[in-house]
């Protein structure tokens, strides 16, 4: 039995939530249908608000602060991963 | 008389050896090779000529190992060994400890264009082979040695433009014999490991010799295969590397191929700004047209009325004035049914029967009275005539039996 949270710590993970790209080409594809002229006015709305809930995850990764860094580690453990102290300098 | 005393074959050329090795000291002899053979053993073997004479030439495996590439035939070399005789054949041969090709770079550039040839001919350099990278990754690998600068440079680039990226590193000696090992293997374990999007091979810079790794086979078919596009980050003034050619984007120094691997969070603010303003401006757009459309599809709704109910209408204005008429003539019809039962009335009228001679019997308060008991003698009464009432009283008791037939 392992723990559900084994293996690399991972504060800031969404899971399967989309990436920042994918959230991009998203947002890229609904402009597109929005400014196209012949939308219902119903699927404006609800590409608009889809439209926004991606800008503000986007931009709510854009906020963050700290980067991480891991050594992907031997074939012996698996392809684990474990933070890697960075050297100063 | 004894025969002078004969040396063995084996004594006489280990003798000669010694004379040879303990009075030439190890030194450098420049010529055209030729002959080159290596053999099973990873021994090489060639010699060496000018226009006037020849030299044999062995090259251990040890030492041949850290050839980069066999020399070519007719190649002007330079050699550095010592002189010695094979005993076992009693050749005279030079041990090679060193062989450079003359000019500049000579084997190393040789066997960069081996490899290359090699590559090329299997078109695993070609332009079409080139992946774009992805704009803005979740994860960047990074290949190269955990000590070194390129690290650090790197690191401090996806810091600044976007840190929320996650970085995986795998750590590989880049120098030195068999590093071209280490970081075919760690190119293939990242880019297979599914952790990363782009992948950035690294080193700081150095000389042709120092970046060697970089110019080996195994390296660049390990970035050709790679699941995730590569950036080959190897800094050098010189020229380009077996790595550059094979990977999908080449960057002069790992600052710049840290760069190229992840997108600006700066530059990304403003587009998401920008798209927030686009979206907002679209709707606005869109909730306008449709207003307008709405407006104009209103005001045809109401003239296609217009025109539906019109034969309608008209028949109800026909119908009202159909309607009147009747009424009116019900009322008519009424009227003078009315008039019919009045004149009917009249005839059943009390009234009536007044004037045909009869009377009405009345007390004060108008009662009729019927009875002969009602009208006992001296009883005072009205009697009602067609015209009007006259005051009576009865005289004496009235008879019974007598009525009216």
């Amino acid at each position: 039995m392992r723990p559900a949270n084994d293996g690399a710590p991972d504060p800031t993970a969404e899971g399967d939530a989309p990436s920042l790209q994918d959230r991009l080409g998203r947002l890229e594809e609904i402009v597109r249908r929005l400014e196209a002229d012949d939308l219902e006015l119903e699927s404006a709305l609800s590409l608009f608000e889809e439209g926004v809930e991606h800008v503000r995850r986007a931009e709510q990764i854009l906020r963050t602060a700290e980067l991480r860094v891991e050594e992907l580690l031997g074939p012996a453990d698996g392809l684990l991963t474990r933070p890697l102290a960075e050297e100063p300098g | 008389m004894t025969a002078p005393r004969a040396w063995s074959v084996s004594r006489v050329n280990r003798a000669a050896r010694r004379l040879l090795e303990d009075t030439i000291e190890s030194l450098w002899v420049s010529g055209e090779l030729g002959n080159w053979t290596r053999a099973r053993s990873g021994h090489c073997y060639f010699t060496l000529k000018d226009d006037r004479a020849q030299l044999r030439c062995a090259m251990f495996r040890t030492e041949a190992a850290t050839l980069p590439a066999d020399p070519e035939q007719g190649m002007s070399v330079r050699v550095f060994g010592r002189l010695s005789i094979y005993e076992a054949k009693g050749e005279y041969q030079l041990i090679v400890r060193r062989l450079e090709a003359e000019g500049a770079e000579g084997l190393w550039r040789l066997a960069f264009e081996r490899v290359r040839a090699r590559l090329e001919a299997e078109g695993l350099l070609a332009r079409e082979r080139k992946r774009p990278l992805p704009p803005f990754p979740r994860a960047v690998g990074i290949v190269t040695s955990l000590g070194g600068a390129a690290l650090h440079d790197i690191l401090a680039v996806i810091r600044r433009r976007a840190p929320w990226t996650r970085v995986v590193v795998r750590g590989t000696r880049v120098q030195g014999e068999g590093a071209w090992t280490e970081i075919a293997d760690a190119v293939a374990a990242l880019g297979g490991s599914g952790t990363v999007d782009v992948l950035i091979v690294a080193r700081g810079g150095g000389s042709l010799e120092d970046l060697w790794a970089f110019n080996e086979e195994e390296v660049a078919r390990a970035i050709a295969d790679c699941g995730v596009p590569v950036i080959s980050a190897v800094g050098h003034e010189v020229d380009v590397t077996i790595a550059d050619l094979a990977a999908d984007h080449r960057a002069a120094t790992p600052s710049l191929g840290a760069e190229a691997a992840v997108g600006d969070g700066a530059r990304l603010g403003e587009v998401l700004a920008d798209i927030r303003k686009r979206t907002s401006l679209a709707l606005r757009r869109a909730a306008l047209r449709h207003r307008e459309a709405l407006a104009l599809r209103g005001d045809r709704l109401r003239r296609s009325a217009s025109v539906l109910t019109r034969p309608h209408r008209e028949v109800l204005d026909r119908s009202g004035d159909r309607m009147e008429a009747a009424v009116r003539r019900c009322f008519a019809l009424q009227a003078a049914r009315l008039a019919q039962a009045a004149g009917r009335m009249d005839v059943l009228s009390p009234l009536a029967t007044l004037r045909r001679g009869y009377a009405l019997p009345q007390d004060a308060a108008g009662r009729v009275l019927r009875t002969t008991a009602e009208l006992p003698p001296g009883r005072r009464f009205s009697l009602r005539v067609s015209d009007g009432s006259v005051p009576c009283e009865a005289l004496t008791r009235g008879e019974e039996g007598a009525g009216p037939s």
